[in-house]
């Protein structure tokens, strides 16, 4: 017994003197930049991971080398100037899609790797997971396309995010619902199926949008929680037709949106608006096969940016480019932007900060005022409020049209630059196979 | 009514399918009793083959499903020479460890050569006859999956006339139950169990060239439905082809009356309460013989 409590004491000293030694890092001039990339590049989100890979390869691409025409940060010159030339070096990791993986590579990114900001995990549920040990050891974090408001809402001092949160986004879809019958919009749009998978990301859409359509005035007809990984939802389609929803808000990931159209399909049901929101909607791969048979028409989602208009920036063309690199030729998506966006963001602190103190990087994280023409996304800016989440970081609501692109609808103004007019009501099953190229 | 009855139409409809990743299972665990949680990602092999062939070569899956059927079996025979038969005679951990490496061996060399991307087979019979339904009723029958499960049911009938109808099943049977037994009856046991193998893998990478038709193909898409085929090989009973094929039926239908009547997340915890409460009463599980 007093053997196992002299062990006990002992672990505890030692853990408790790696936690505190694990943060000091010698002052004087560094010649690389360390960020930690944490990224679930195999497992269930693995698709996600590897978007987020090759954002942060394209980024490191930017700083290390010199765009001289490239009008974004750091695009210019290499390295960073303000630590003398400094490269920026990602360490990477992959935590398997597992928070507990996560932890355990977090601490060790921070204690053996010693990097100077950690960037990921790329999802919510599992970025909540290794939030409270970052802030632990007192490191710069960020997680720019994680969208679950929580994240920025428990008030830790180290964590930053430059997307919008879901709140932002989930609440523009509701709001161009509102808006869209003084706009030619349909009038009779009464009630509403809400259809989400059950982790984090899915479960803070659902919240969100169930508060949303209550205020809108929209009733909710029928609010049904997946399994992730689920093989058939073929009764959840027989539940929503006889809701007969008007509207369909459904957020779920690839594989699952896929058997649920084939269900829906085999069920002959198509309600009048499908809205959805990231998942399925933000993977360039789903987005990709939907073209063969026409299968994502008429679907409108949030999104982070105006796809459609932001294509169109010089800057975005070159960064595309760059991303193709390494993306073995896929463009960037919209994760892709939002990570890319983040990233460059974070180089740019890095040399305002002068340092890789955690204490001063805090400090320009937060003095941030970055104008929105030096972006490839069309946020408003880069401005954090006092939970450390971006005040400019918007969202508008884009739809697929017949041609298989993302058009924006919403706000109005970009509705008007972008000249599409929405589809409505979403296309039947006839219709789709009718129109589709295969 | 309605609503149940469909449910069940479409609860058999997926659990026809669900038999067929099962059965490749119940051969190697079932029947000669060797771990294999890698059971999945061959399922994934045969998702990514067809897509493969389909993408190169034009192939429709209910063609490629023979080629690859072959290859597939070598694949398994060649995992049993090369890496089961060296730690089948260990400790059981040994056999579990030895799986488990192989799924991240095979899972990750897929996501290392293909990318983690979703990928989704067109054009193809059953996609194209996506949406056709055979109406009994007010009850839907997806042609598709009704042809998907017209195979597993060939699939399975074979195999049963295989396993319990020839001499070649009795000696596999007789190689699970007692070895040493079998050897003195002339039974080669290692030829048995790469057999099995071989049949194994190939089964499941059949199920996995149907299953390509239906859902997205990516490097991971093995581990839903090895989760289940676990459940269904207990549930039926250990070493019984029938066993397999009545408990994959049973939780296709659980799952879809659970998700038709009561909250969809947790379907896959009725199937295993079922499980839990056909094991009070019948340990060996359905079917089961030992």
């Amino acid at each position: 017994m007093r053997i196992l409590r002299v062990i006990a004491v002992a672990a505890v000293l030692f853990l408790t003197a790696v936690h505190l030694g694990a943060p000091v890092r010698a002052a004087g001039p560094v010649s690389e930049v360390l960020v930690g990339e944490l990224l679930p590049l195999t497992g269930n989100f693995a698709s996600l991971g590897q978007q987020y890979l090759w954002a942060g390869q394209t980024v490191e691409d930017i700083v290390n080398n010199d765009y001289p025409d490239l009008k974004v940060p750091l695009g210019p010159g290499k390295g960073i100037p303000g630590l003398g030339g400094a490269k920026m070096t990602l360490v990477v990791r992959d935590d398997q899609s597992r928070g507990d993986q996560a932890r355990t590579l977090a601490e060790q990114l921070i204690t053996v790797n010693k990097v100077h900001w950690l960037n990921g995990e790329g999802t919510s549920g599992n970025t909540s997971i290794i939030q409270p040990l970052v802030e632990s050891y007192g490191i710069p974090m960020a997680c720019h396309a994680c969208a679950s408001p929580t994240l920025t809402e428990k008030g830790f001092k180290w964590f930053w995010r430059t997307g919008p949160n879901d709140n932002t986004m989930v609440a523009s879809v509701f709001q161009f619902l509102k808006e869209w019958p003084a706009h030619g919009g349909p009038k009779d749009l009464k009630t509403i199926a809400l259809f989400t998978c059950d982790n984090l990301f899915c479960q803070d859409n659902r919240k969100i949008a169930a508060d949303l359509a209550e205020k809108g005035g929209l009733k909710i007809v029928a609010d049904l929680t997946t399994k992730t990984g689920a093989t058939t939802l073929a009764s959840e389609a027989q539940r929503l037709q006889a809701a007969k929803p008007d509207i369909l808000f459904s957020v779920q990931y690839p594989a699952e949106t896929t058997v649920f159209q084939a269900d829906l399909k085999r069920a002959g049901f198509m309600p009048k608006v499908i809205a959805t929101s990231n998942g399925a909607y933000s993977d360039q791969t789903w987005l990709n096969a939907q073209k063969a048979t026409a299968g994502a028409a008429g679907w409108l989602g949030r999104d982070p940016t105006a796809i459609d208009l932001a294509s169109k920036k010089p800057a975005w063309k070159k960064v595309n480019e760059i991303y193709k690199k390494y993306s073995r030729g896929q463009d960037m998506g919209e994760l892709a932007m939002r990570e890319i966006t983040g990233l460059l963001w974070m180089a740019d602190t890095f040399n305002r900060a002068k340092s890789v103190e955690p204490a001063a990087l805090a400090k320009a994280a937060n003095e941030t005022n970055m104008a929105p023409d030096v972006m490839i996304i069309d946020y408003k800016g880069i401005k954090f409020d006092n939970a450390h989440q971006n005040v400019l970081a918007t969202g508008v609501v884009t739809q697929i049209g017949w041609d298989d692109e993302k058009h924006t609808i919403w706000p109005w103004d970009l509705a008007a630059q972008a000249g599409f007019k929405p589809i409505f009501p979403s296309p039947s099953w006839q219709e789709r196979e009718s129109r589709s190229k295969k | 009514m309605t609503l149940f009855l469909q449910a069940v139409a479409d609860g058999l409809q997926m659990g026809l399918l669900y038999a067929l990743v099962a059965v490749g299972l119940a051969i190697i665990w079932g029947l000669m009793e060797m771990i294999n949680f890698a059971h999945g990602e061959f399922m994934m092999l045969g998702m990514f083959g067809a897509w493969g062939l389909s993408v190169s070569l034009g192939w429709d899956p209910l063609i490629s499903m023979v080629p690859l059927a072959v290859i597939m079996y070598g694949a398994g025979v060649l995992v049993y020479r090369l890496l089961m038969r060296r730690v089948q005679r260990g400790e059981i951990f040994t056999q579990i460890f030895a799986t488990v490496g192989l799924l991240f061996f095979v899972q990750n060399g897929v996501v290392a050569l293909f990318t983690s991307d979703y990928r989704f087979i067109e054009g193809s019979l059953l996609t194209r006859l996506s949406g056709a339904n055979l109406t009994l009723g007010d009850i839907r029958i997806g042609v598709p999956l009704l042809v998907g499960g017209l195979i597993a049911l060939a699939v399975f009938l074979a195999l049963y006339l295989l396993i319990d109808r020839t001499d070649f099943g009795l000696a596999l049977q007789a190689t699970s139950e007692d070895r040493d037994a079998a050897m003195l009856v002339g039974i080669r046991p290692e030829r048995m169990y790469a057999v099995a193998w071989g049949l194994g893998t190939a089964l499941v990478a059949v199920a996995g060239v149907i299953l390509a038709n239906f859902f997205a193909v990516y490097p991971q898409a093995g581990l839903s439905f090895t989760v289940l085929a676990y459940a269904i090989v207990a549930l039926g009973g250990f070493g019984s082809i029938l066993g397999t094929l009545m408990a994959a039926l049973l939780v296709g239908v659980v799952q879809s009356v659970t998700a038709a009547y009561l909250a969809p997340a947790f379907k896959d915890a009725f199937v295993f309460a079922s499980y839990i409460l056909i094991g009070l009463f019948r340990p060996q599980g359905l079917f089961g013989r030992f």
